[in-house]
């Protein structure tokens, strides 16, 4: 009887227990599922993805006159993944006949204006458009082609995605989706369990598609919410949330978002998300201009970005696809004959040239630094910022063909010393200051340490055209000035004395300072500058553009300081365009999201130095060109071209450099090795060559600026600086001097009553054979 | 004193160069216009600041190419700068932008006018006066001395150029400088 008692008090309390355990799991699941919901809810709500700025080239921009060819403007237009077709009928397409393009450009938004999409008519001849019209015959004064996507800001190993609207994306693609991973999609509450158990036995039975189970509501929570661990607690989560969301949003809404989520592929430390982006980065073009195999090819990717990749494995990724074009047919998303006609096509994956991302990454960088004075690096990261940049991708794709060309026609050189050097290039528009390529090293695409940026180097005589630029700014000064080629010895505030020698060790004695600078003889550079004054050439480098002054040692007049080719570009800059000194920039503007225009550097003029005493200098610069240490850059260069420039070599021959500009390109050229060991080159033996391969595959124009009104153009005689006449010698130079300069006459040869005007100071160039210098450092 | 004026008033704006300068037509209230009122000639100097021209006064910077140097009248004259067809465009385009309060928006359009035709000093003069309407007159001074070296021989769009220094100039309360540019927008001026 009590044994009975006891046992039902027992039952009674189990039960009890059981109740309350019961109840305790309840309220536990409730708080869970309302932890989850919240959860759930707020970000979905909230639907931020992070998004890395986005960052553009220059936009190609088409008018009669402009120097472009149609083959060129062909290949332009293929780069921006339009499509070759019969009739240019939509946006994204085009035709080509001889001199004859059709294209249908796209709607862009520019940060100041949103360009519609529009047809377009366009004729060439020799080499330039010569008509532009739209659909119905109307001129078309200028209009931009869409701007080549080059790369997002992303924070590392991050994700990267363009987020679409449900109008940009091609209806097909849902559909492919719906029928290839998740055919209950329209009615399930966001599990499938048949779908699991099938997926089950299918996967048993295999051969058939294989089926994964998941819906794509439980495909978006676990990248949207989870980790990719997989436990069955995750499993068991991931089933409740994709409830939880399917309850509280639309189906539209969802796919919307899986759309914009899901991971497609790798790039680097790049994680691809969504099909916006991996629409660009597989095809190079926007996800509305996909058509069947495509949207075929990325349902396939969809089960395994890395398995299916169709770069690294396109046998998997083509079976893969033509797997999901038979799907498609059998559920009558597509037509029998479409399907077949889709799978006979190759997977068309853009080149990895293309594919635009990571493959300008001295670039990018340097676009990130300059953001970073006006933006927090979370602004970049994730804001969804739309970055206009200044690259030019013709030009940089030729700029880091004529480096790797010279870095292995030195690598075939045989000499061990010039094994396996490495280059960098910078390329700007002196104009208008902006920076259109950069080369951060022998693998372009290699996103180490900016060479070019961050690699300071001895600059060697690339310092010499600021001594004599100092010289001439005192007005005491001009080309003919006698300059000594003497021995200096200096004692140093260390004690040591500084004994400074020529490159080959000889002494030449008195001579005219554009003969000095002309072929970069060290000591009468030194004689100079101690002349003029240390302190005034060290500031002349921070005129020209470098941050700070240069340590103030007489060294310093051979380019002992040690800068970038960034720095150097900036210098430069300086002197290609006519002493105006405009802050380099790799940003023309920044967008919001929205549209909005946002706060980026601006386009800037300043006059850094007396506009008279750069023409001079410049003018130097170009007969380094026609007879000194540039001469070599003939041979390649096209005949007439006017350009300026100057050689650099550091000492032992560890730093081969050239700066030099055309009319239109600034480019400065570094060669060395990274351990800064010997490369046995001079700037003429390297970077020289680089610099003349590049300027001439390149359209740009002489370097013909202006000669100032207090200026006058005289001809002085090489070698002693007597005023002369052009007809004596060889030796008979053009330079630029105040008008009114007393020169002394070269009694053997005097000035004659009617000098030629020489506009052309390259045209006017004597024979050159006498008064061509050796190549020198 | 209504005749003087008037004469005046039509000097400076020719000087901002109405018929090249379709950004301006019809704005007499552009900064170019009171310009022209301060450089009455003959008028009682504005609040003292001289007609000569003599070092700059301490604290104020340096200037470069102030100096006058006598022009030497013999020189070969290059006519005057035009827009291209594209540049024509964009510069409307850049007015109609300006007008709607949207700089940033014109800036850019007159950016790629000048990617276009880097050399044409009207483009570079634009730029400064849009500038100007930003309130950065350094600026708009360092555009229109990059004018005056693209127009050597030029004395139309120097002209211009002058008078948008003048313009900046007198913005930044340095009124002797502003004179003296003024004064030679006024003789380069097409009479």
């Amino acid at each position: 009887m009590a044994a009975r008692k006891l046992r039902a008090r027992t039952r009674r309390q189990i039960q009890r227990g059981v109740a309350a355990l019961a109840v305790l799991l309840f309220l536990v699941a409730i708080v869970v599922v309302a932890v989850l919901d919240h959860r759930v809810t707020k970000q979905f709500e909230g639907r931020r993805w992070t998004l890395p700025a986005r960052v553009y080239a220059q936009p190609i921009e088409l008018y009669v006159g402009q120097a472009l060819s149609a083959k060129r403007a062909a290949e332009e237009i293929e780069r921006l993944g339009y499509l070759a077709q019969a009739r240019a009928d939509r946006p994204g397409t085009y035709w080509r006949r001889g001199d004859r393009i059709g294209v249908f450009l796209r709607a862009f938004r520019f940060s100041d204006e949103m360009q519609a999409a529009r047809a377009l008519d366009i004729r060439f001849e020799g080499g330039s458009i010569v008509s532009l019209h739209d659909a119905r015959g109307a001129d078309v004064p200028v209009i931009r082609l869409d701007p080549l996507l080059i790369g997002s800001i992303f924070p590392i190993h991050g994700e990267d995605r363009i987020v679409v609207s449900p109008a940009q994306v091609p209806p097909l693609l849902p559909e492919a989706l719906k029928a290839v991973e998740d055919r209950k999609f329209e009615t399930h509450h966001g599990v499938n369990p048949l779908a699991i158990l099938r997926a089950l036995f299918v996967n048993v039975r295999a051969g058939q598609v294989e089926q994964g189970g998941s819906t794509l509501t439980q495909q978006l929570v676990k990248s949207y919410f989870l980790d990719s661990r997989r436990t069955l607690g995750r499993k068991a989560e991931e089933a409740v949330m994709a409830v939880i969301l399917e309850s509280r949003f639309g189906k539209a809404d969802i796919m919307n978002a899986y759309i914009n989520e899901i991971y497609l592929g790798q790039d680097g430390q790049r994680a691809i998300h969504g099909f916006g982006l991996a629409s660009q980065f597989y095809f190079g073009k926007p996800l509305a201009e996909l058509d069947l195999p495509e949207i075929a090819l990325m349902v396939a990717i969809v089960r395994g970005p890395s398995y299916y990749d169709p770069r690294r494995h396109p046998d998997r990724a083509l079976a893969r696809r033509n797997l999901v074009l038979r799907v498609l047919a059998e559920r009558s998303v597509v037509s029998e004959a479409d399907a077949e006609r889709a799978a006979s096509r190759p997977l068309g994956v853009a080149k990895a040239g293309q594919k635009s991302a990571v493959f300008f990454p001295a670039f990018l960088d340097l676009v990130r630094r300059q953001l970073r004075t006006d933006y927090e690096e979370e602004d970049l990261t994730e804001a969804g910022l739309v970055v206009f940049s200044t690259l030019d991708p013709l030009l940089q794709e030729k700029a880091e063909d004529a480096l790797e060309s010279e870095l292995d026609r030195q690598d075939a050189s045989g000499r061990k010393v010039a094994h396996g050097l490495e280059g960098v290039m910078v390329v700007t528009t002196p104009q208008t200051g902006e920076v259109v390529a950069i080369v951060g090293g022998r693998h372009a695409s290699f996103d180490g340490f900016n060479r070019a940026l961050d690699a300071k180097r001895p600059i060697g005589s690339l310092a010499k055209p600021l001594v004599y630029l100092s010289a001439l700014e005192t007005g005491r000064y001009t080309p003919a000035t006698i300059v000594h080629d003497q021995p200096v010895t200096i004692k140093l505030p260390n004690g040591q004395t500084w004994k400074p020698a020529n490159y080959d060790r000889e002494i030449r004695g008195d001579m005219p300072a554009v003969r000095a600078l002309t072929q970069s003889l060290n000591l009468p550079t030194v004689n100079l500058g101690l002349e003029v004054g240390l302190p005034r050439v060290a500031r002349t480098f921070v005129q020209l553009g470098l941050a700070e002054e240069p340590a103030a040692y007489p060294s310093m007049l051979l380019g002992a300081t040690n800068l970038s080719p960034y720095e150097v570009a900036q210098m430069y800059n300086t002197l290609a365009n006519g002493g105006f000194r405009s802050a380099l920039r790799a940003v023309r503007t920044v967008m919001a999201e929205s549209g909005k225009q946002l706060k980026a550097p601006q386009l800037e003029v300043a006059e850094a130095a007396p506009a008279d005493a750069v023409y001079v200098l410049d003018r130097m610069l170009v007969e380094v060109m026609e007879r000194g240490t540039g001469r070599p850059a003939r041979r390649t260069l096209p005949p007439g071209l006017v350009v300026a420039g100057k050689t650099g070599t550091s000492n032992d021959y560890r730093d081969s450099w050239f700066a030099g500009f055309s009319g239109a390109h600034l480019i400065v050229v570094w060669m060395g090795h990274d351990d800064n060991s010997q490369t046995g080159l001079t700037g003429t033996t390297g970077a020289l060559v680089a610099w003349s391969r590049l300027m001439s595959s390149i359209t740009t124009s002489s370097f013909e600026p202006l000669m100032p009104e207090s200026l006058e153009n005289r001809w002085i005689d090489y070698y002693s600086g007597l005023e002369t006449s052009p007809s004596c010698d060889g030796a008979a130079v053009n330079l630029p001097f105040r008008v009114g300069t007393v020169l002394p006459a070269n009694e053997a040869c005097p000035p004659g009553i009617e000098d030629p005007v020489a506009v052309d100071p390259a045209a006017a160039l004597p024979g050159d054979a006498a008064a061509t210098a050796q190549p020198a450092p | 004193m209504s005749r003087p004026l008037a004469a005046v008033l039509f000097i400076a704006l020719a000087a901002s160069g109405c018929a090249l300068n379709p950004f301006h037509t019809g704005q007499p209230a552009s900064s170019s216009g009171h310009g022209g009122a301060h450089t009455q000639p003959g008028s009682a100097p504005v609040l003292g600041s001289p007609p000569v021209i003599g070092p700059p006064a301490p604290g104020e910077e340096p200037v470069i190419a102030a100096t006058p140097t006598p022009l030497p009248r013999d020189r070969p004259r290059a006519p005057a700068a035009t827009l291209g067809l594209a540049s024509k465009a964009l510069v409307a385009q850049a007015e109609t932008q300006r007008k709607k309060g949207d700089l940033p928006g014109a800036t850019a359009t007159l950016e790629r006018a000048l990617r276009i035709e880097p050399n044409n000093p009207l483009l570079w003069i634009e730029v400064g006066r849009l500038r100007m309407d930003q309130r950065n007159y350094a600026q708009a001074e360092g555009m229109g001395r990059k004018a005056l070296s693209m127009s050597v021989g030029d004395d139309r769009t120097q002209a211009q150029a002058w008078q948008l220094i003048a313009d900046s100039f007198r913005a930044r309360g340095k009124n002797t400088q502003a004179q003296e540019a003024a004064d030679r927008s006024r003789s380069l001026s097409p009479q």
